[in-house]
């Protein structure tokens, strides 16, 4: 009895694998968007791609699954298999496990994956451990394989973030956005809030330029959804108590905005607390923890479980009436109605900064928010270099750039922000890629550290306790900074 | 009586493999253990480090109050479970209509991934569009935001645990009641013993190997939780529910602690053995008494 | 008598008011899941309702016809009931083994190897992973992203427990069973497979269930020993957790179709369960 209940439960998983495989081959990837045209046999891709002796190759790749990485999987990839024969398998995964994947292959010299997703933060970390491969040198010792579409200098200055000390550059930028300001344009253009808003602050309503504004305006809207019975708040915080997403939006969104740059690290002796010279613990960086906390007073009761996707997914749902939010979303916030009820009611700004801190930045001294993005880097351990520096020059020509910047709102060309398709986007944005390429440079990316990810472990668990009240602003970045300069001493950094 | 040889070479695959796939490992961590090894400090490569990396967890304050945290979780979810299991099992050993589709239904949680057991419950508890929060506030009021208060966070963990492991506790407990022999505890109802008696003095003697055994498993599983933990907190707010496998999985994966991370595991593997090799013993020991 | 009746009464509504509740319980945590997994992404964070008023087939529809999905359900059933197959029989060699012959030193790989399944997982991942990409290599292959080390690796966490749970109810076979089976001629192998096996059935069926729905859930090292080729259905519900916006409406119908299988499964085997689960520890 039992034995053939068991044959019988066997012989059905046994056949639905069996169909299950039948079906696999059969089914067909949903429509994508247009591929670039293949050049033919003749090609140069083809005719390199057989000098190299890389045809029939599979290179495989790690990144996280972006929208951008997912074009280049779906899109690109196939083109280029098509043009070179070389076949992509890109494994497109969760943030987390990139890292510790892409750093155990690495590590170990195993030679699994050929290009790996290098974020503008985590480079320093490879460098100093020697992971990549300088792609300057590498196209420099092989000219017969440098496609005539392919030039370092066409990048915009984001390229910059992949270079070492001499100028050799070891990642080509597959995405890059702006940490921004979003806010709700059909509530900051409705009269009766204007007015009702200028009766109880004495000013008109407009987006926030400075904390004290951006203060106001989150308690007005909170205020607002409540006496309507709306599910609206005044802002969004990406105030996650047990994900680094939190950690990054102070010190890279918030903090700068105070002037409190680098972590509130000193980069002449790796020291973080104010008795050493750090500025972790300072007035400023404490007013600035004080015043991020004090907005989840006004932030949605998802905001301490937010990351950097339900930030975004709040912000869509029409929950919050401003927020700082990751650019790469921009686009389909204000665009995609099936994942977003705000379309076309998006407005993108500068986030609101305190005194001097735009003059710093404008003279580089500082900087008013995170510019994010990656590039694929070529690790040193891949066996099929050559190949892979095909791809990788692939996805870096000009062509390619326009229809990868529609599906993924990123942008890493200057000459694609004057494409006509990008531009037609940016009108229903908002002007968020003008506002990229103009104000650009007022942002930047994560600082130059080797030690990265180790500090940012040691340091977050004070944020997340100040944020979910555990300690007072002042006291979590006390211990914080303290515990930054013993693990900092611990890396080696600072004795 | 008969060759050993025989018996060893139907025990050889089992071992080969434990000892390839299990032990290789092991003896690597142990290796690692010794080494101040982190790819992202300042002098790459291994130092060796002797027992140094064991004396500093001795110090640790973030590793102490995981571990102690993990050890109340532990306790308090394996004694609501084996309370509640036992419970259950007693209502299912004797026929009821309907017991066979209760039974099917209160088994569904065991057949979940412990991620997918996470997710479901962030997906009840997330404030905004689970209902939990939701009717909470409504009917009495209560603000449920798991990821601000850390008693909320630490309950709804233990109850999350509940949830998914007290069908495989029921199940286990009602097979050995079902096991047991019928003709003391009738014997004893003639004998006029109350219910009280009939359990404090027959059943809990009876059903001590299997209660052991239940103990036994459950404790080594709750003290290495991650999956589920990981997805529902990520072991937050702050660290409030870092258990000590998220606070290893932290130092070793992220922040790429490898040495130090190696001999917190082998620490932590050395007290879950210590535990558990007591409870072994006291299972042998009730072994034999029923001999 | 009427006392008698009324208590009777009383436990009849105790028995099934705690029956109804602890459904109910079990219940709304899945039910839930299913209900996001038919709500669309504008549609999540509207009021909750316990009503699934509409369906938003995309949620299925996408992973389900997408090939990577169909490969990763693909590798989850082979790499599930291999593993399951084999410790089921290896652990019936082994504990055959360990209860007819005197084996020195065998009764200490029973504790020991229980061990195996105490440590905390995370410091594992990397000798896993260079032990199957520098040791287990032959020529370019080697051993990660295979199903066949997927298959091997949790044998580790399965074999001890099924050893142990198998241990108890192979001691209850009478040896004088094999004795007779050999005075008409068996041999050992017909013992085993004849005699033997079919009485320990029980437990033989309940170590395949728990080592299958192990296999099939298990997360970290599933995700970190494999990439494309072998990933299983347990690691793809982590991609649904990306940037723009997790998607939790196609990551909980996919959570859904992930445990359904071993839902069909545990349906038609559970009740034998009970009698395989004793570990041996009750003996008439």
């Amino acid at each position: 009895m039992l034995k053939r209940k068991l044959t019988v439960v066997l012989g059905i998983l046994v056949l639905f694998s069996m169909v299950l495989s039948a079906c696999a081959p059969a089914a067909l990837p949903a429509a994508q968007p247009a591929a670039p045209a293949v050049e033919g046999e003749a090609s140069w891709w083809r005719t390199a791609a057989q000098t190299a002796g890389c045809e029939g190759v599979t290179l495989r790749g790690i990144s996280e699954s972006t929208p951008p990485s997912r074009y280049a999987a779906d899109v690109l990839a196939k083109a280029f298999e098509a043009e070179t024969g070389i076949k992509i398998e890109l494994e497109a995964t969760s943030w987390d496990e990139m890292y510790t994947k892409a750093i155990n292959d690495m590590q170990a010299a195993t030679g699994i994956y050929d290009f790996v997703y290098i974020e503008q933060d985590i480079i320093y970390q490879y460098l100093a451990n020697n992971y990549l491969t300088n792609l300057t040198q590498l196209l420099a010792d092989n000219p017969e394989l440098a496609s005539p579409d392919f030039d370092f200098a066409k990048f915009t200055t984001f390229i910059d973030n992949f270079k070492d000390a001499e100028g050799n550059i070891y990642g080509v930028p597959m995405e890059a956005f702006l940490k921004v300001y979003l806010y709700r344009k059909d509530l900051f253009s409705d009269p009766a809030i204007q007015e009702a808003f200028k009766a109880q602050y004495g000013y008109d309503l407009a987006p926030a330029t400075t904390h004290a504004q951006y203060r106001d305006i989150a308690e007005f809207f909170t205020q607002y959804g409540r006496d309507n019975g709306l599910d609206l708040w005044g802002t969004t915080v990406q105030g996650n108590t047990g994900h680094a997403s939190s950690f990054y939006e102070f010190f890279e969104s918030i903090a700068p905005t105070f002037g409190v740059y680098n972590w509130g690290i000193n980069m002449d002796n790796w020291k973080a607390t104010v008795e050493n010279g750090g500025e972790m613990n300072s007035d400023k960086a404490k007013e600035a923890l004080a015043f991020w906390v004090d907005m989840l007073n006004y932030a949605p009761p998802e905001a301490t479980a937010s990351t950097w996707d339900e930030v975004a997914a709040s912000f869509a749902a029409g929950r919050a009436a401003q927020g700082w939010v990751y650019g790469e979303n921009a686009a389909w916030i204000a665009t995609d109605p099936d994942r977003s009820r705000v379309v076309g009611n998006v407005g993108v700004a500068l986030p609101p900064v305190a005194e001097g801190v735009m003059e710093d930045a404008e003279s580089g001294v500082g900087y008013i928010g995170y510019y994010d993005g990656g590039a694929f880097g070529l690790p040193v351990s891949s066996k099929n270099q050559l190949c892979t520096l095909l791809w990788l020059q692939y996805i870096g020509q000009e062509s390619v750039q326009a229809d990868w910047a529609i599906a993924g709102s990123r942008i890493v060309m200057e000459s694609t922000y004057d494409d006509p398709k990008v531009q037609e986007v940016d009108a229903k944005v908002d002007g968020y890629y003008t506002l990229m390429k103009e104000a650009g440079p007022l942002f930047r990316g994560a600082p130059p550290f080797p030690f990265h990810a180790a500090l940012r472990e040691v340091v977050q668990p004070y944020i997340w306790k100040a944020l979910s009240g555990e300690l007072t602003p002042a006291e979590a970045l006390d211990q914080a900074a303290a515990a930054a300069d013993a693990e900092l001493v611990n890396l080696g950094y600072g004795q | 009586m008969r060759s050993n040889r025989m018996g060893w070479a139907l025990l050889a695959p089992t071992l080969v493999i434990l000892a390839v796939v299990g032990f290789l490992p092991f003896f690597y961590v142990l290796y690692v253990s010794l080494f101040d090894w982190n790819p992202f400090s300042n002098q790459l490569g291994m130092q060796w480090a002797g027992v140094n990396n064991f004396r500093r967890l001795v110090f640790d304050g973030a590793f102490l109050d995981s571990l102690w945290r993990t050890g109340l979780f532990a306790f308090t979810s394996v004694t609501i479970e084996l309370a509640l299991g036992f419970l259950l099992a007693q209502t299912l050993v004797n026929s009821f209509p309907g017991r066979t589709i209760f039974r099917t239904i209160y088994v569904l949680p065991l057949v979940m991934a412990p991620i997918a057991v996470g997710a479901t419950w962030r997906l009840l508890t997330i404030p905004g569009f689970g209902p939990i929060p939701y009717y909470l506030d409504r009917w009495f009021g209560i603000d449920f935001r798991l990821a601000t208060y850390a008693d909320q966070a630490f309950i709804t963990v233990i109850l999350m645990d509940v949830w998914h492991w007290t069908p495989f506790v029921t199940l286990t407990l009602l097979a050995g009641l079902t096991a047991m022999p019928k003709e003391p505890l009738e014997q004893a109802q003639v004998d006029g013993a109350n219910r009280w008696q009939v359990f404090r003095y027959l059943t809990i003697p009876m059903m001590m190997p299997v209660l052991l055994t239940v103990i036994f498993i459950r404790l080594m599983d709750a003290l290495r939780i991650v999956d589920e933990v990981f997805m529902l907190t990520s072991g937050g707010p702050g660290t409030a529910t870092q258990f000590i496998g998220i606070h290893i999985y932290r130092v070793v994966v992220p922040k790429t602690d490898y040495g130090y991370g190696s001999a917190m595991s082998l620490l932590v593997l050395y007290f879950t053995i210590v535990l558990c090799w007591l409870l072994f013993i006291a299972l042998a020991q009730v072994g034999k008494q029923r001999e | 008598m009427k006392t008698s009746t009324l208590r009777k009464t009383f436990g009849w509504i105790g028995l099934y008011g705690l029956w109804i509740a602890m459904s109910i319980i079990t219940i709304v945590p899945i039910y839930w899941m299913i209900v996001v997994s038919a709500r669309s992404r504008v549609e999540l964070f509207d009021a909750p309702t316990l009503l699934i008023t509409s369906f938003y087939a995309p949620n299925y529809i996408k992973p389900l016809t997408d090939p990577v999905f169909q490969r990763y359900l693909v590798n989850s059933l082979i790499v599930a009931t291999s593993n399951a197959l084999l410790v089921t029989v290896l652990a019936l060699l082994a504990t055959y083994a360990l209860s007819r012959w005197r084996l020195p030193g065998a009764d200490n790989i029973f504790f020991w190897t229980i061990t195996q399944r105490m440590a905390p997982p995370a410091a594992f991942v990397l000798p896993m992973f260079l032990i199957y990409t520098r040791i287990f290599k032959i020529g370019d292959w080697t051993m990660f992203d295979t199903q066949i080390g997927l298959i091997l690796l949790y044998c580790v966490f399965n074999l001890p427990f099924a050893v142990w749970l198998m241990k108890g109810i192979m001691d209850g076979v009478p040896v004088e069973l094999d004795e007779a089976a050999f005075v008409d001629g068996a041999n050992r192998w017909t013992v085993l497979t004849r005699v033997v096996a079919p009485l320990v059935a029980p437990g033989l069926a309940i170590t395949f269930i728990l080592s299958w729905i192990f296999a099939w859930n298990e997360y970290l090292f599933a995700a970190n020993l494999t990439s494309v080729n072998a990933r299983t259905i347990t690691t793809g519900l982590a991609a649904f957790v990306s940037v723009t916006g997790t998607n939790w409406g196609e990551m909980a119908a996919v959570a859904t179709v992930a445990i359904l299988p071993a839902l069909i499964f545990l349906v038609f085997v559970q009740r034998y369960i009970v009698t395989g689960l004793t570990f041996g520890a009750v003996k008439e």
